[in-house]
């Protein structure tokens, strides 16, 4: 998958560099002082209880939202908080960002009014200038390496919730993208589609790509991340190489996150111990556990559609 | 065909009637669309002087817009036709409508498609001209067809005023005629107009199918 998929690399071996960020909306501070690094080539996992702020902190990333101090850096760009600069950021840092940074959302925000393939090949056309044939011809390629060969021509409303997501994965990356964001990209899916969507982006994690991922699924996160990050409280109170996170919590906020987060998914288990290992341990997701991600996902969802 | 009266005063009505609301639509969908724009993205003073247009033009009644515009102006000196006055309101009252169905249709558009946009890189006008526009057009053909039909049937009320328009020839011919007749030729051709705006409505619907969801 993604064979022709080309991560790009800056000199610099620091990919996106937040440097005590804090962010409100109106008079409510939604984190403060946030600071975390990631490597070129790294995989970071955001994690964290809902309304953290986690798809916050990776919407400042790529300007979707600004921030109100300190500043970011991201692929050699610099961003800063909207209290210290005097100007926004230019139009042309806006543009370099968001073409060299690719982001895939929670409810997939495809374009219903064009065809899969235009979908992909609508942002290469209108902001890096290819030609309308060669960008459908990428996209098609691309479409093909992620298994959506039969479905270039359908309109976004007549594929399943995991190749609508797989499409909008396509999308960012026609832009040759050498950061990807994810904000829970199979949070808004039927469980039995999560796979394929978590298998895709595991093909880019194995392509080396450098991510930012928001999820709840930790599982995942302990297999394909570097390094995890734990968001709560409007604070990161926990950063570390995936496994020690997550099998070894060290703060009390962490542990309660994660044991709340894993009694959830497999109520039978050892809940003085609630760590990874003893979940792997577990390993077969209950009965239990898909209805609970179930209901959630419904909840996602009915937020999503009333915003 | 004779049916014992003269046919040929009622097609010029209906000539006039066709004109008017062409017009006024046209009119109204140029105007509307910059307000409806400048109302969901304009600065703050012309957002509330939009808003108050809106509500003038919903809040009064069609009868009061029409007498202000042909005699309540006379006070000023200023002495419209009744063709004139009448083609004026239609565009007033059309705008007004226009508007509405241009705001209501481009802040319909889910907030994740500028998002997803915007990601991408697509400039802030690429952005509206690709993905909300034609999303926001999608929306607005049903309220635009009744917008249409609504216009059209609004001519009507020219008569009041003098306009020449087929309601007008109808009254005339029905005082020394049998008036149902007359009053059915004008159903007839309304009927007629509206259906056919009314499917053409729906045609173009069609067309843009994947708006369904
Ligand atoms: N546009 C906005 N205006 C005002 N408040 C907002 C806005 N967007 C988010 N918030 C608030 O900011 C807080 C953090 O939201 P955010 O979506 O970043 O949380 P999250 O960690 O991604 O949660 P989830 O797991 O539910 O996606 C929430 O309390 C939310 O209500
Ligand atoms: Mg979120």
């Amino acid at each position: 998958m993604f064979s022709d998929v080309m991560v790009n690399s800056t000199p610099s071996d620091i990919a996106v560099d937040i440097r005590s960020v804090t962010k409100k909306f109106g008079e409510r501070t939604i984190f403060g002082d946030v600071s975390l690094q990631v490597r070129q080539g790294e995989v970071v996992a955001l994690i964290g209880p809902s309304g953290a702020g986690k798809s916050t902190l990776i919407r400042c990333v790529n300007c979707l939202t600004p921030f109100e101090s300190g500043s970011i850096m991201v692929l050699g760009h610099e961003l800063h908080g909207t209290n210290e600069a005097k100007r926004g950021p230019s139009r042309e840092m806006l543009k370099s960002i968001r073409t060299e940074t690719g982001m895939v959302f929670q409810s997939f925000n495809l374009f219903p009014h064009m065809s899969v393939v235009d979908n992909v090949a609508l942002a290469p056309v209108l902001v890096l200038g290819t030609s309308r044939e060669e960008a459908r011809e990428q996209a098609r390629e691309l479409l093909c390496s992620i298994g959506l060969s039969h479905r270039v021509d359908a309109y976004p409303r007549h594929l399943s919730g995991g190749e609508q997501q797989r499409v909008a994965i396509c999308r960012a990356l026609a832009m040759k993208p050498s950061l990807m964001l994810f904000d829970e990209p199979t949070s808004a899916l039927d469980p039995e589609l999560v796979g394929e969507v978590l298998g895709a982006i595991r093909a880019l994690v194995d392509r080396g790509m450098t991510m930012m991922l928001v999820t709840h699924e930790m599982m995942f996160a302990r297999d394909v991340a570097d390094t995890v990050a734990v968001m709560a409280d409007g604070a990161l109170v926990e950063i570390g190489p995936a496994r020690q996170v997550l099998d070894d919590p060290q703060t009390d906020r962490c542990k309660s996150f994660l044991s709340r987060v894993l009694q959830q998914k497999a109520p039978s288990a050892n809940t003085s111990a609630p760590s990874m290992g003893a979940q792997i341990a577990a390993d077969a997701p209950t009965q239990e556990h898909e209805q609970a991600r179930d209901t959630d996902r419904k909840r996602k969802h009915a937020e999503e559609v009333e915003r | 065909m004779n049916i014992g009266f003269d046919t040929s005063q009622m097609l010029h009505g209906a000539v006039l009637t066709v004109e008017l609301a062409a017009g006024g639509v046209g009119v109204s969908l140029v105007l509307g669309a910059l307000g409806g724009l400048a109302r969901s993205r304009g600065p703050r003073w012309l957002r509330w002087l939009i808003v108050g247009y809106v509500e003038l033009v919903r809040g009064l009644p069609q009868i009061l817009q029409l007498f202000i515009l042909y005699f309540g102006l006379t006070q000023f000196g200023i002495n419209l036709s009744p063709f004139t006055a009448g083609f004026i309101w239609m565009c007033f009252y059309g705008t007004g409508y226009a508007i509405e169905i241009f705001r209501a249709g481009i802040s319909g558009v889910h907030p994740g498609q500028l998002e997803a946009s915007t990601a991408l890189g697509l400039s802030r006008f690429q952005s509206f001209r690709r993905v909300v526009l034609p999303q926001a057009v999608a929306r607005m053909v049903p309220p635009l067809t009744t917008f249409v039909i609504l216009e059209l049937k609004n001519t009507t009320l020219l008569y009041i005023i003098g306009v020449p328009e087929i309601m007008y020839h109808a009254n005339l011919l029905a005082s020394n005629s049998q008036p149902l007749n007359i009053y059915l030729i004008a159903v007839g051709f309304y009927l007629v107009m509206n259906m056919t705006l009314g499917r053409l409505g729906a045609y173009v619907e069609h067309k843009m199918s994947w708006a369904k969801s």
